[in-house]
């Protein structure tokens, strides 16, 4: 665990190694002696890991042939409803036999569509509706279970699908709150002891160009990681007004992308990717997060619809992260990280410090046999094909505990922006934070009257 | 139970027996056979006689386990095979023999030694961790998963004795969860003050708190200078009591003790919160209400079981303490408060200049070796006044045991540590200018000043410039609870308070 272990000493001694590696890079005689050994980090003091030593998923093109692995859904909306068409074309004999959800629609257009497009029946038995529907799919007999409802009830239906002993694929982001990031760290070291296979929906980790360019600097490329960008300058997402036949639940829950309680705002809800690609590469966690966001045009909900973060993790090395729900503006979607020896973007290109490319994926050409802009396999299928080729070849994978503490990484720039203060890793991970109802029920719940939007700061005195 | 043999040591045929018997226990240790033989609970049995040892083990969760698996004395009390198993084993064989035949069993002090600083010199964490492979098997519950998710980033300063101290011998009085009924019987209907004491000036006095049965003596302490900290040749001084200067200390009142558990208790009772809450201290603080919010129920037994009554009070955070006397305070119309470091030392010194308020030289104080206790001379003077490490029994003693210092102060040394509201550094003294009226310590800090030494302490610790500090991460270590309580420490049991009360108008200064 001793990831994010983070005491001060440690920090210092971090801070100082970082200073003296910024020194080595001007200082050409140590550079000299550096060139005899080349792949040693000057953080470290050893050497980079070899290709050999890391550890990526398999890559397969298509899962192995096996025994029939039967998997259930819970959450059919849009993401459910692609994961489960993304499952069923991972492989051979793999099939969907339960879907559960909380609104009967979400279930019957799910349905349909696996129907229309992969010729899978689901038996209306084996359709559950309500709150308590996750537990129905994890019994109805299923082998693995694909969880995609709005992230506020992840840690629930994680901690249920392990305890049943189920192998799971997740959507990210897993939690959105401290407790439920400790409870699907917690659920996460269970499902280890019990050796279950557990993909989170971070696909950049399954994408092959970024996973190429991971090994690159993983094993020393560009030298030591001194500082990192993270970036979703996007528009805005969906959003749903409020029905008259809808209950105040069910409004929240068909509009949950714009709501707190259910979504963990924006930077948690999507930017999460981006973050979690910085804690990949550089294999640390933010130790300390100031940030600031405000709301400019959302339209329903609570939330933000912009970020600014700057985090600081515990060998004193900064990520800014940005990101931003508002149309007509820049838009950028992307990571950068910058080492003593060179740059990347992570997801293709390497760069020497000049700005020389040094490295680019060679896509496959596509069908009219000009070169390609993407990998040949979707990364969203690639998750499920590693999942089912972990699952057959009993090779070890469980990316939950990794993607919760990326979670942990986007809540705590959440807090700082809300807050206007510093949050520490230390402080979120001992924190009771826990947002949403203790108990679900469809109905008018009275939350949506007493939303305050978080003014950090203090006004300023006359 | 065996008799102390008297005057055994110098027996000659005693080191002969003593000598076979180690043979004989080496022999033995390194043939197969009694390996395995004297490593059974029932070859323990033989010498461990000491009262509750085999019964408490029969009633513990490692006697009578879910599995049926039973868990033998070895398995905890020797490391692991291949760790130090054998050389542990002919260590400890050896003590034990030498302590069986030369010592007296019921001289030990067996309650102080199931204390977690104690009872980790007897396990091992790694025999701990041997077998209990798996911290989060699938029966765990959601605070058992926190509490392990802390173990696992803080393992450098955590044992599994931390928490399951009990696990092998079994302690009906011992509680690890959110204490509720902590304090509720001690508020027997007594008769209850209805007024606080009237003051006319600088004579000690009695305070009765309004609407309770707590009465407590404030001795008055006349102002005047002396010198704060202690000279570079006092034995076993510290460089933060240095150097030394010269301080003038305006007249106040101090409480004749540490402030006892029935006192804290009408307190706690009197405020204390109806349950935890996730109020963080932030919150708590901002407050604007009249009312003050007390202390949440404790998690664990805060008096550590020693009993309560005029015992001090233990186990109190800063914050606590300090939400006493705002409580006494506004409950008496007086200024209640912490005293400064610099109001403690005046008042702790009675006058004196010395290293103690009695005489005597600290090194003749401390607890002898072997050697010191054949040919050492005893001097018992300081056993007179302070409850230290050399007589405390390993817990804090009532303060009818001691003899009072020259301004009738009680346990100013030893007993309980206790608080000063200064922030502490160690340079403080030096940034004093000579003569200084009234200092109040450094403006900020981290830490708070802890004076006075306590039930733990050598007897070094125990002078009067002694200074400590707080050590907020430390003595919460193991509280388990999100987030971790503002009101109790779960990892002090040492740490009390005194009160102060200010020579003002309201106790007639004119």
């Amino acid at each position: 665990m001793g990831k994010y272990d983070f005491s001060r000493r440690k920090f210092i001694a971090g801070a100082a190694a970082l200073g003296a590696a910024g020194v080595a890079g001007l200082n050409p005689l140590v550079s000299c002696s550096a060139g005899n050994n080349k792949n040693v980090s000057l953080v470290t003091g050893k050497p980079f890991k070899k290709p050999e030593e890391l550890s990526v998923p398999p890559l397969l093109d298509a899962a192995p042939d096996g025994q029939p692995l039967k998997a259930g859904v819970i959450g059919c909306g849009g993401r459910g409803t692609g994961a489960a068409l993304n499952w069923l074309a991972a492989g051979p004999n793999v099939t969907i036999t339960a879907l559960g959800d909380v609104f009967k629609d979400r279930i019957d257009s799910c349905r349909e569509k696996i129907k229309n497009e992969k010729n899978v029946e689901i038996p209306e038995e084996n359709c559950f509706i309500g709150f308590d529907s996750y537990q129905k799919v994890i019994d109805s007999g299923v082998d693995v279970v694909i969880l995609a409802t709005p992230p506020v009830f992840r840690p629930i239906h994680f901690e249920a699908a392990v305890n049943a002993r189920k192998h799971v694929f997740m959507e990210k982001p897993v939690a959105i709150d401290p407790t439920g990031v400790r409870s699907v760290i917690a659920s996460a070291k269970k499902a280890e002891s019990l050796g279950l296979k557990i993909v989170t929906g971070t696909q950049r980790r399954h994408q092959k160009d970024y996973i190429e360019v991971y090994k690159q600097v993983a094993t020393g490329t560009i030298g030591d990681i001194v500082s990192a960008n993270a970036y979703w300058n996007g528009s805005k997402l969906w959003h749903r007004n409020p029905q008259a036949d809808w209950s105040e639940m069910e409004c929240m829950i068909r509009d949950w992308v714009n709501w707190l309680w259910l979504s963990g705002d924006h930077i948690v809800e999507q930017h999460v990717h981006n973050l979690d690609v910085i804690n990949w590469f550089t294999g640390n966690y933010p130790a300390k997060a100031v940030g600031f966001g405000s709301r400019q045009r959302r339209v329903t909900g609570d939330q933000y619809d912009n970020f600014s973060v700057d985090f600081v993790y515990d060998n004193g090395m900064h990520m800014h992260s940005m990101c931003r729900q508002i149309n007509g503006c820049e838009n950028n979607v992307s990571e950068w990280i910058r080492g003593t020896k060179g740059s990347t973007n992570c997801q293709n290109k390497i760069f020497d410090l000049a700005g020389n490319e040094l490295y680019s994926y060679a896509y496959p050409v596509n069908e009219k046999g000009e070169p390609g802009k993407s990998v040949a396999i979707s990364p969203y299928i690639q998750e499920h094909i590693d999942l089912v080729t972990c699952i057959r070849q009993d090779k070890p994978v469980n990316e939950a505990e990794a993607t919760a503490l990326s979670c942990m990484t986007a809540i705590m720039g959440r807090v700082s922006a809300y807050t206007g203060k510093m949050v520490t890793l230390e402080e979120m991970m001992n924190s009771d934070l826990k947002l949403g109802p203790d108990t679900f029920v469809m109905g008018d719940v009275g939350i949506m009257k007493n939303v305050v939007i978080p003014v950090p700061g203090e006004a300023p005195k006359e | 139970m065996p008799k102390k043999p008297v005057c055994i040591i110098k027996n000659k045929l005693f080191l002969l027996i003593l000598t076979s018997f180690v043979l004989g226990i080496l022999f033995a240790v390194f043939s197969g056979k009694g390996i395995h033989a004297t490593s059974s609970s029932g070859f323990c049995e033989i010498c461990h006689v000491h009262p509750h040892v085999f019964s408490s083990w029969k009633l513990s969760s490692h006697y009578v386990t879910k599995s049926g698996v039973r868990v033998e004395c070895v398995e905890c009390h020797l490391p692991p095979e291949g760790e130090g198993y054998l050389r542990e084993k002919v260590r400890l064989g050896v003590k034990d023999a030498w302590g069986y035949l030369t010592k007296d069993s019921s001289d030990f002090n067996w309650e102080a030694r199931r204390t977690v600083e104690k009872a980790q010199a007897f396990t091992y964490q790694q025999s701990c961790v041997k077998c209990h492979v798996n911290l989060y098997p699938l029966t765990l519950t959601k605070e058992g998963q926190d509490a392990h998710l802390y173990y696992d980033r803080k393992k450098d300063d955590l044992l599994c004795l931390n928490c399951h101290i009990d696990v092998g011998h079994f302690d009906p009085n011992r509680k690890h969860t959110q204490n509720t009924g902590f304090g509720l019987t001690s508020a027997a209907s007594r008769q209850l003050f209805p007024d606080s004491a009237v003051v006319n000036g600088l004579k000690s006095f009695t305070e009765t708190v309004p609407g309770t049965a707590i009465s407590f003596e404030m001795k008055a302490i006349a102002g005047g200078r002396f010198r704060m900290g202690s000279p570079e040749d006092e034995p076993f001084r510290n460089a933060d009591e240095g150097p030394v200067k010269e301080v003038q200390i305006s007249s106040f009142f101090m409480g004749e003790t540490e402030v006892t558990w029935d006192q804290y208790l009408a307190f706690y009772s009197a405020t204390a919160g109806e349950g935890r809450t996730t109020d963080t201290e932030g919150t708590r603080t901002m407050a604007d209400v009249d009312a003050i919010s007390g202390p949440t129920p404790p998690y664990g037994q805060p008096d550590q079981n020693w009993g309560m009554g005029s015992r001090p009070a233990i186990t109190m955070t800063f914050h606590a303490a300090e939400t006493y006397c705002k409580w006494l305070s506004a409950k008496t119309g007086k200024h209640y408060r912490l005293p400064t470091e610099a109001e403690w030392e005046y008042a702790a010194r009675g006058g004196t200049q010395t290293p103690y308020f009695f005489e005597g030289n600290p090194k003749s104080f401390i607890r002898k070796g072997f050697f010191g206790r054949l040919f050492g001379k005893e001097n018992d003077i300081i056993s007179k006044y302070v409850v230290y490490l050399g007589n405390s029994l390993s817990k804090t003693h009532t303060p009818d045991e001691v003899e009072a210092n020259p301004y009738g102060l009680k346990n100013m040394l030893g007993n309980g540590a206790e608080y000063c509201s200064d922030w502490y550094s160690p340079e403080a003294y030096g940034r004093l200018t000579n003569g200084i009226a009234d200092p109040k310590g450094p403006v900020s800090g981290e830490e708070r000043v802890v004076r006075g030494g306590s039930f733990k302490s050598e007897a070094g610790e125990v002078r009067c410039a002694a200074r400590d500090h707080t050590q907020t991460e430390a003595w919460l270590k193991t509280d388990p609870q999100m987030p971790k309580s503002i009101w109790w420490l779960s990892d002090c049991n040492h740490i009390t308070f005194r009160v102060v009360c200010d020579f003002d108008d309201k106790t007639g200064k004119h």
